[in-house]
């Protein structure tokens, strides 16, 4: 492991070979991985850059800012790259997303430059880049990944467990740092990776750097790093995109990728390992036929799961029929605490409304009349205008509204409505009308329905014969207390009475 | 982790046929009361697996004390009627043939031969309260007789229902459950943990306390504001005092610490480290109980594995890492729902994590610690003089000192900022809240504010919105001036902030009788601001938006921008954002 991973553990400011994801506006994201040459050999000037709709971004400009940072975009020369592009024949398709393909198919850099360009040299330590020129406009945000982000602007390769599912999902199976996890059905990765983040406790080889900060000897780290991602996926090309994203998010002391038809062959771990088996404490199945899974995953003696203590699983299904078939086969192998839940979630706009006549001609209002009187006045002023047309009178109608009262003139609409964009740059736009909210436009409103259960250990009668003689039934005694943590006070009243002498004891405690 | 046993110490929470839920300290050598359905002695429970429902066994005269049995899982399913109970599920037909497939057709059969059964109506049914034939006084001689575990109770009961062979078969399935859940002896023992704590909290217990948190929207309190486990990082930044990557935390918790377990349960920091591996006994799956007891003391809190003495000399140890930071509105913090976990914040037993992990400092310290007696420095007095005095003033003294010390060392490092995530639930005014404490944030921090109703986060967003960003940017008040009636908070710190709100439905999945429950637990539904901390850009960006002439004209990189253009294109991409 040569870098922690962005998601778990993000460096102070955006460094090279990491992915970081640019902002541009609310759910566009983009994420790239940033490199102090041109990776993809797409030729620009100033190396590697991303190209979004909001402006160009070479990476360096953005590697060494500190994240969250706004970044101005900068002025790419596009035009000349892309002749060069055509020259090598696909320019013009790679020019559109530079950036995501990299990811999308997962191979590794080196294997990219197999289309080395002419004028522009493949290494990238003779090729000199051109510094970047600050455009006008455009911004963007460098944000470092995290799971919620990253569920946002992950490529799809299957349908997405989305954050709100992901979070209850992994609060309910009780994914805590440790926790050892059996994901099947690992599809685009989106739960992997927040799953990842959830049983982290440490990387692999941190445990001898660890143990030098007294700060963390408290925590259950050092020996005892347990916390892992076992996942599986039927489907080859899949399992091979995962591996290499959780290779390039730095996350390959967590997660396992592994293919395998779990129906079929279960969850045992390939070959001879010293690690005979996975030893899960958390199960998740996304899976179109969890029942078919589950019998891998009873008390036997090699099954994956821990047999010390409590299995917590979830099965994620978007069918009713599911579900019953699921259900049905846990209460047949003993699975209990069975709870079939549904998830409806969504976002809320927040806005103001602006409703009323001064708002007519401008754009995303409600230029009808707000109030009665706004209604009445603007009706007086079409019957004054009908009446004064009628009557031929060319100026003094009753409707003062319709003339400039300064002057008396009649105003035209074109001069009304120029009169209202005038005296919008003097008003506070953001403080009026009415601030309202209301659900996002597009719900989703049936993600898949989740079912629950728990299997605890093994408990056989020699068990309860082993644990009744080792505690037997004491004669009851209320006033005996339990073993709780004692207070520093206690601990140091236990100590003056052991010790007899107050003082000694005073002393070294301060 | 989960806890392997029920173990002396901790709180288990029992689940009651009635579905309420009780909530008990184990403590070996004492009887456990569980209302109606009688009492049993701790050390039947206590080195037994979670999770499992017991039923309490009656003592018979001159039989050994009363014990509890595990109900075995077959037995607790045994009125449900499954589609194919005998089948064993890795041998269905059909299923093996389509293992790659997509979907692999169900063959459902709601409807299936019993049709008899499913055709009978309650057409012919008179409601009667004769029906049942046994009295009051007969079925409470029987409970007093208090033989059996209720069962044979609910089997005469059931017997002597004179109109029971005219009920359909759900509705026979009814009274059978409404009577199991009045007369059956059992419970289930679950761990008490933070998801579990919440929903009793929230159903049984008092919502208000906790703020109506739900368990579905503290999980997603809990992804947004991504706190999770950070090792220390092992290059040390002396530049960045507060250094990024260190995972602190920032908090305002008015749920009386429900907050602060949930994170403090995703840092791995909220029960006490080596509960089960420093447990007496082994725990090898077959052979859990290796180790001998010495006579009946082997439990008693004279030697509790965890709380050893230490020998450590330091005045106070507070972590660098995975720590919890929180700001409270009362001289103390209210974190009284941390003790089921074993947590006095008052009186931090050593031995607990939190008692590192977890900072409290008051909204007077944060803000004004000169005006707070606790951050004056207490007299400094020659260590000559203290020698002089008797040992209760002198330790009086130590104490008072240690206590500036560390309160001094809480707030200047709070002051520094350069926390990784705000999480706020509290019912304090939202946008003063934030301006103060957004500032204290790292860049792509995250944000998270929770509310029991929308209203507090429809103004905090609307105080965060892009018009008022665009007219902060256009006009920005003096730094000093802030908070200005216009702009309680700087609206470019944070980014894309959303409200979302997230409910969770529970169903009842029977053979025939799936549907969602009836009812539920109304109230609050719980609201949920987020957004991330950015740094501006100095000296203002201007937006772009997506203009085909523009992206015409930057094909030759062109110096010949003109000011009317760029304002266009301002405007373009600013209502392109409100509409998002």
């Amino acid at each position: 492991m040569s870098t922690p991973s962005p998601f778990l553990q993000p460096s102070s400011a955006a460094c090279p070979d990491a992915l970081a994801i640019l902002h541009l506006k609310r759910d566009l994201l983009t994420p790239t991985v940033l490199r102090t040459y041109d990776d993809e050999q797409l030729g620009y000037a100033e190396g590697k850059v991303t190209t979004t709709r909001y402006g160009n971004y070479p990476h360096s400009t953005l590697i060494a800012q500190p994240w969250g940072s706004q970044i101005r975009a900068s002025l790419v020369d596009t035009g000349t790259r892309g002749r060069v592009g055509l020259h090598l024949g696909s320019g013009k398709k790679r020019k559109r997303e530079p950036s995501s393909r990299n990811q999308r198919d997962g191979s590794p850099p080196v294997e990219r430059s197999i289309e080395p360009g002419p004028e522009h040299t493949t290494s990238p330590e003779l090729k000199s880049t051109k510094p970047p020129i600050p455009a006008p406009t455009g911004f963007c945000h460098i944000l470092p990944p995290t799971p919620e982000i990253w569920t946002a602007s992950l490529p799809h390769r299957t349908q997405v467990v989305y954050t709100p599912d992901y979070s209850y999902i992994l609060q309910r199976l009780r994914v805590t740092p440790g926790t050892t996890l059996i994901e099947a059905g690992a599809g685009s990765g989106s739960f992997t990776h927040a799953a990842a983040r959830a049983v982290f406790d440490g990387y692999p080889k941190d445990a001898a750097t660890l143990s030098h900060d007294q700060s963390t000897q408290e925590l259950p780290t050092a020996p005892l790093r347990t916390g892992r991602v076992w996942s599986f996926d039927f489907h080859e090309q899949r399992v091979q995109k995962l591996a290499a994203e959780i290779q390039e998010h730095g996350l390959e002391g967590i997660v396992t990728a592994t293919h395998r038809d779990v129906y079929q062959d279960g969850f045992a771990l390939d070959g001879p390992s010293s690690n005979p088996t996975i030893n899960a404490s958390a199960v998740f199945l996304d899976l179109p036929a969890p029942w078919m899974a589950l019998r891998h995953l009873t008390r036997h003696p090699l099954s994956p799961l821990n047999p010390l203590v409590s299995v917590h699983l979830c099965t994620f299904s978007p069918c009713i029929e599911q579900v019953q078939r699921t259900v049905s086969a846990l209460r047949s192998l003993g699975w209990l605490e069975i709870e079939m839940v549904e998830l409806s979630s969504h976002r809320i706009e927040v806005r103001r409304e602006r409703v009323g006549l001064q708002e007519e001609g401008l754009r995303g209002v409600n230029a009808s009349p707000a109030t009665l009187e706004e209604a009445l006045g603007r009706l007086r002023e079409v019957e004054g205008r009908d009446r004064s047309y009628h009557h031929g009178m060319t100026s003094q109608t009753q409707g003062e509204d319709l003339a400039d009262e300064a002057t008396g003139e009649y105003v035209s609409k074109q001069q009304r409505l120029q009169h209202i964009r005038d005296a919008q740059a003097d008003r506070k736009l953001y403080n009026e009308g009415r601030l309202v909210h209301r659900s996002e436009p597009e719900l989703k409103t049936h993600t898949s329905y989740l079912v629950f259960a728990i299997l605890p250990r093994a408990w056989t009668d020699d068990d309860e014969r082993k644990a009744h003689e080792w505690l037997g039934a004491a004669p009851v005694k209320e006033s005996n207390g339990a073993i709780v943590p004692k207070s520093k006070r206690q601990m140091k009243r236990e100590a003056k009475e052991q010790a007899g002498s107050s003082k000694d004891v005073e002393m070294d405690d301060e | 982790m989960q806890p392997e046993l029920v173990w002396p110490g901790v709180h288990v929470v029992l689940r009651l046929p009635s579905g309420s839920h009780s909530v008990h300290e184990i403590k070996p050598n004492t009887t456990i009361s569980v209302g109606k359905y009688g009492s049993f002695q701790s050390n039947f429970l206590i080195g037994r697996p979670y999770h499992y429902t017991y039923e309490i066994i009656d003592q018979v005269d001159g039989s050994p004390p009363s014990g509890l049995r595990i109900v075995p899982p077959a037995e607790l399913y045994a009125d449900i009627k499954d589609e194919e109970p005998s089948k064993p599920v890795d041998l269905e037909e059909g299923e093996q043939a389509d293992i790659n497939g997509k979907e692999v057709p169900a063959q459902f059969e709601i409807v299936d031969q019993k049709g008899e059964v499913l055709l009978r109506t309650n057409r012919d049914i008179v409601d009667d309260a004769r029906s049942q034939t046994m009295t009051m006084e007969e079925i409470e001689m029987l409970k007093a007789e208090g033989k059996g575990s209720g069962r044979d109770l609910i089997a005469k009961i059931l017997d002597s229902h004179s109109a029971l062979d005219q009920k359909t078969a759900f509705a026979l399935a009814k009274y059978t459950l409404r009577k199991t859940k009045k007369y059956l002896r059992r419970f289930t023992v679950l761990p008490m943990d933070v998801p579990l704590l919440t929903r009793w909290m929230m159903t049984e217990k008092d919502a208000l306390k906790t703020m109506e948190l739900r368990e579905e929207t503290l999980a997603l309190v809990g992804s947004w504001s991504n706190v999770h486990f950070m090792p220390s990082q092992l290059e040390e930044h002396p530049k960045q005092p507060g250094n990024i990557g260190q995972g602190r935390w920032l908090m305002v918790d008015e749920t009386g610490g429900l907050l602060v377990a949930a994170a403090a349960e995703r840092l791995g920091i909220l029960h006490p480290p080596n509960e089960q591996e420093n447990r007496p006994l082994a725990t090898h799956p077959n052979r859990p109980f290796d180790v001998q007891p010495t006579g009946d003391m082997q439990l008693t809190p004279e030697n509790p594995p965890d709380s050893q003495p230490k020998s450590n000399k330091r005045r106070f140890s507070i972590a660098k890492s995975n720590t919890i930071t929180i700001v409270h509105a009362n001289s103390q913090p209210n974190l009284s729902l941390l003790r089921y976990f074993n947590f006095d914040a008052a009186n931090p037993a050593p031995s607990h994590p939190l008692s590192h992990h977890l900072r409290t400092l008051s909204w007077l310290q944060l803000l004004h610690p000169e005006d707070d007696n606790a951050c004056t420095e207490p007299e400094n007095i020659a260590p000559e003089v203290i020698q002089t005095w008797k040992s209760g003033k002198r330790s009086n003294h130590y104490r008072k000192r240690r206590r500036w010390e560390r309160t001094v060392a809480v707030v200047s490092d709070t002051r520094l900022g350069n926390f990784d995530g705000l999480v706020v639930v509290s019912s304090l005014s939202l946008p003063p809240v934030l301006h103060h404490l957004v500032p204290l944030l790292h860049g792509a921090a995250q944000v998270v504010v929770y509310s029991p109703s929308i209203e507090p986060l429809v103004e905090l967003a609307d105080f965060y919105s892009t018009q008022r960003r665009v007219a902060y940017l256009n006009d920005p008040p003096a730094p000093e001036a802030m908070p200005t009636v216009d702009f309680p908070v700087n609206p470019t710190l944070l980014l894309a902030p959303t409200v979302q709100t997230i409910s969770c439905r529970p169903w009842q999945v029977l053979p025939g009788r799936t549907h969602p429950l009836m009812t539920g637990k109304g109230g609050s539904e719980g609201y949920v601001f987020t957004a991330t901390r950015v740094l501006p850009a100095e000296g203002g960006v201007e937006a772009r938006g997506i203009s085909k002439k523009r992206k015409d004209k930057l094909e030759d990189v062109g110096r010949d921008e003109s000011e009317s253009r760029r304002e266009k294109v301002v405007k373009a991409k600013d209502e392109e954002i409100m509409d998002s």
